[in-house]
């Protein structure tokens, strides 16, 4: 097991102090377009990785929105993170053909190693695991995603190398 | 006029109705869960739908479908049926069936639904949901295990509260109603969803497990709070008030009601209600006889003449009203009769008096959404009558009015949209009014006008109100005033709005003659949904005022009996309903008069602050007891009928001041009716004929043009501008004993800008200390967003009046 690797998605982790000029800088960009609640929030996301809690009052205030309305719309889409994410995002394919070659051992590895299972994030913010649908890549399949960079005919030796690789890259 | 038909019944209905609506009309039931009338149809549930024979293939939801010439409709056909009765079985398939258990019971629609629609089996198989119910606040129970998503609690929330607390989380089977990142209900807890949920998820607290609904008797009634007189339900069982109980076609509010309306009722069946007269003996009140009591009292009363005075809330009916004015003035002979502080009520006897030769405003709630323009003075309009709030919500909301506000502080009507809100410094209103109506003078936007009586005086007098000489003053710039000034000139139809209460001493007679100057300059009165409507603070502040319970020929106002008990001159008080020492300003000054005054007589629900001084206390019923009217700040003018017998050995105060003017000679009306046809101003209207909804007493205008005096305040040097004013969970001091509101706002608290509180280093929550030339108290800071920097503002319900002695802006020191 790679030494690299936090094991510990108990406890809850501590958000990082939250710097409104960044939301502040989104808000300012799209505060007179009707509809803006959507790209406001994904501008957020893109600025802090995901969508802080402190942002969503900011937003509600700013925007004349009721919290709870941009919460609902945060929890309707997937496409949002409440939760801060890893730098590097691991996806594994449980599409069918994947399934079929094996995918729940892919799965079973990155658990045994990183000690993460599906939508959680290792406590030093390196990764963020994640099981989808399909990736739409079957001819590939076992199938693995680390952010844009993708890993065709999956083995539990290539679950070693990716984290060995990753875990050596700068936070 | 479009016509179609429903079940071969040929109904005609406007064209913008919907199948549901139509149906309705033509008395064929359609079920719904989803829908509301209130709300904007939705289409959520699928217990609507029909069939439609041009639109053959599908089922079509009746809420959301818009009738068109000639459509078909068939309400209850087999594959309609069928369709229902699956929904019902999708619903029932995770909803837990603790019917027993469950106090919606008996008024469930689900439960009627499937009852209606025999679904006593289900072909479906899952789990039930297992969702933790939400026990985080005393008022409103959220069990999302019997939630149906049909979402009225979100859209009344929305819609019509504007408080948007709730919110659909999640997607697909997991969705849930929930608040934001799905914490504990944080809101103003009116208990609009509750009002509105179809089943049992969201439910009243307090009277859970009380009853049965189905045991419950229902008794209409009008709310006991403020003067929005909204048309309440009261749920008795066993001769005590156990909730309040929703009936959406009762009012003008079609049964919307406020935290006070509905969880503030616990005071009428409180264990808190005396029980007894009491008199004081040996320093101590005891317990006594109704005869002693009122032989004590005659026998003070009896020649006491000008050294007696009284003092009367304006929760008394009409009649009571003019039974103890008939006491005092005739038999008693004095002239010292006055309520709510006296000041609290001059807008309407002196200031609207003169502006419009009648002590009411000629405007009415429901003018409200008729209207195309609202200039509403203090965002608490919001906070002194939530409902009338909710018509403000729905004016701008859905009818697209145009909201401008004059506040000295920001408040929630003015995050509505397109509302515009002009912040002014404390204490500047009147100023800011005047220049307004300079630049309708000016800019020939009141041409109208130039007959009136007091025009050439007026236009005279406002020459120092240029916008650009005020701006500073009113801390509102010359262009915003002039803006202000065009746009209200140029709706055609505009309504100005302010509250009166004993917190709002900045609302006098010149304030109300500056916005009544407005409303005659620009030619906005006697239109339907246009002039001016005031906000009084008690549920039957306008009849005090109609009844003429105000000082007669050479009386006492309020303050000078007060000074007068002071000085010795008035020897006898008679205190009905009010609680001086904590509603009235300076209490120390009350306080030292309350215990100067030889004999003081209480007549209250409760053994109050003010009646703990008495040396008779007589126990009085609430308006739940006793038969009469209230007449609403509109001059709406309701019956209410007892629901329950006197608590204790209470007594209405019909009976009450009637047994004194029979004991002291004189005589009494016997009947409420006979009371009231004695009020001159309610001449066109019969007491026997007063229905649910009452009957408006004209308001006949005289127009009148007054120059407003403009008083100028100042805040000391280095202090911060303490400002009082309603809390939206109170009204004056009763709600103090009505649980509900206690719960949802136990103490008071002072809201602070962010500024001041980063120099103070004050820290939201912490206790703080208050402290005035008058005196200090201790609250608890609440640092907020509404307040601008070196203003503060106080609920005065709590005593604030330890610090504060009735001037409009008190400069106070805030310490940790």
């Amino acid at each position: 097991m790679s030494e690299a690797v936090a094991v510990n998605q108990e406890t809850e982790m501590e958000e990082p102090v939250f710097d409104p000029a960044l939301a502040e800088m989104v808000i300012e960009k799209y505060k007179d377009i009707p509809g803006n609640l959507m790209p406001v929030l994904q501008g957020i996301q893109d600025e802090y990785g995901y969508v802080p809690k402190a942002a969503v009052g900011l937003v509600a205030e700013r925007l004349n929105v009721y919290p709870s309305q941009i919460y609902g719309v945060l929890t309707f889409y997937a496409q949002f993170h409440l939760k801060p994410r890893g730098k590097y995002i691991i996806r594994v394919c449980m599409g069918t053909a994947c399934h079929v070659l094996g995918a729940e051992r892919i799965r079973e590895t990155f658990f045994e190693r990183l000690g993460i299972g599906h939508a959680e994030t290792s406590q030093d913010r390196r990764f963020t695991f994640e099981l989808v649908a399909c990736l739409g890549a079957c001819g590939m399949a076992p199938l693995a995603m680390v952010n844009d960079e993708t890993y065709g005919k999956m083995t539990v030796q290539k679950v070693d190398e990716i984290i060995k690789e990753y875990s050596s890259l700068p936070l | 006029m479009v016509t179609l038909t429903i079940d071969d019944k040929q109904v005609q209905v406007e064209k913008d109705a919907t199948i549901y609506e139509a149906a309705k009309a033509a008395g064929i039931n359609i079920p719904i869960l989803c829908h509301d009338k209130k709300l904007k149809p939705f289409g959520a549930c699928r217990m609507c739908l029909v069939e439609v024979e041009q639109m053959k293939g599908r089922l079509i939801p009746a809420c959301t479908t818009p009738v068109t010439e000639g459509m078909i409709v068939r309400s209850s056909t087999p594959p309609v049926e069928k369709a229902r009765k699956l929904v019902l079985e999708l619903l029932l398939l995770n909803h837990p069936l603790d019917c027993p258990v469950c106090d919606k019971g008996g008024d469930c629609d689900l439960q009627n639904l499937a009852y209606d629609h025999k679904v006593n089996v289900n072909r479906l198989n899952d789990e039930k949901f297992h969702h933790v119910i939400d026990y985080n606040n005393p008022l409103i129970e959220r069990d999302q295990n019997r939630c149906v998503l049909c979402g009225k609690c979100v859209r009344i929330c929305d819609e019509i509260v504007s408080r948007g607390a709730l919110t659909f989380i999640s997607r697909g089977i997991e969705t849930k109603i929930g608040t934001e990142f799905d914490g504990p209900l944080s809101c103003e807890f009116c208990g609009s969803c509750i009002s509105v949920c179809p089943v049992g998820a969201l439910l009243a607290r307090p009277f859970k497990f009380k009853s049965r609904f189905w045991a419950l008797q229902k008794k209409t009634s009008v709310c006991g709070y403020c003067g929005t007189g909204c048309s309440v339900t009261l749920g008795v069982k066993d001769n005590k008030v156990l909730t309040t109980v929703y009936d959406e076609n009762q009012g003008f509010h079609n049964g919307q009601l406020c935290v006070r309306g509905r969880f503030g009722y616990q005071f009428i069946s409180s264990d808190k209600r005396l029980k007894s007269p009491l008199i004081r003996k040996n320093g101590q009140l005891v317990e006594a006889g109704w005869d002693e009591a009122l032989e004590l009292v005659a026998n003070r009363l009896k020649g006491a003449g000008a050294s007696a005075a009284a003092l009367a809330t304006p929760r008394m009916t009409n009649e009571e009203l003019v039974l103890l004015k008939q006491l005092m003035t005739q038999q008693v002979g004095s002239a010292n009769i006055d309520h709510s502080a006296g000041y609290a009520h001059a807008a309407l006897t002196e200031g609207l008096a003169k502006s419009f030769g009648v002590a009411a405003a000629p405007s009415s709630i429901l003018d409200i959404q008729k209207s195309d323009l609202l200039l509403v003075i203090k965002s608490d309009a919001y906070e002194t009558h939530p409902v009338v709030g909710f018509e403000i919500n729905l004016a701008v909301k859905n009818k697209g009015v145009d909201l401008q506000i004059l506040s000295d502080k920001r408040g929630k009507l003015g995050k509505l949209p397109k509302a515009n809100t002009l912040l002014h410094k404390p204490g500047s209103e009147v100023a800011l009014l005047n220049a307004i109506a300079k630049v309708l003078i000016d800019e020939n936007l009141a041409g109208a006008a130039a007959s009136v009586t007091g025009y050439a005086e007026l236009a005279a007098g406002l020459a120092a109100f240029a916008p650009e000489q005020v701006a500073a003053q009113c801390g509102v710039s010359a262009d915003a005033i002039k803006q202000l000034a065009r746009t209200y000139a140029a709706a055609e139809k505009a309504l100005i709005v302010f509250p009166v209460g004993l917190a709002y001493p900045a609302h006098t007679a010149q304030l109300a003659h500056a916005a009544a100057n407005l409303a005659i300059l620009a030619g906005k009165l006697g239109k339907e949904g246009s002039g001016l409507l005031v906000l009084q603070e008690k549920n039957n502040s306008q009849g005090a005022v109609d009844v003429g319970f105000v000082p007669g020929n050479g009386g006492m106002t309020a303050q000078q009996i007060l000074d007068g008990c002071l000085s010795g001159s008035i020897k006898t008080l008679l205190v009905a309903g009010e609680n001086p020492v904590v509603s009235y300003p300076g209490q120390s000054k009350v306080k030292d008069a309350l215990q100067k005054v030889d004999f003081l007589v209480v007549a209250d629900l409760f053994l109050t602050e003010t009646a703990q001084q008495a040396d008779v206390v007589l126990p009085v019923c609430s308006y739940a007891e006793k038969e009469g009217t209230y007449t609403a700040t509109d001059r709406r003018v309701q019956k209410v009928t007892p629901a329950i017998p006197a608590v204790g050995q209470s007594r209405t105060e019909f009976t009450v001041y009637g047994d004194l003017i029979r004991a002291l000679g004189g005589q009494a009306p016997t009947t409420p009716a006979d009371a009231f046809a004695q009020i001159p101003a309610y001449a066109g209207i019969e007491y026997a004929a007063l229905a649910d909804d009452g009957a408006f007493a004209p308001v006949a205008v005289k127009p009148a043009l007054v120059l407003p005096v403009a008083a100028a305040t100042q805040v000391e040097a280095g202090k911060i501008a303490l400002l009082t004013g309603a809390a939206l969970y109170h009204c004056g001091t009763m709600s103090h004993y009505g649980e509900g509101t206690v719960a949802a706002c136990p103490e008071g608290y002072l809201e602070l800008s962010y500024a001041d509180a980063a120099r103070l280093q004050i820290a939201d929550g912490v206790e703080v200390t208050v402290a005035s030339n008058e005196g200090s108290i201790t609250l608890q800071a609440r640092i907020s967003l509404r307040m601008p920097e070196g203003v503060a503002f106080a609920p005065y319900h709590f005593a604030i009046n330890q610090v504060w002695s009735g001037a409009v802006v008190t400069s106070v020191t805030v310490s940790k």
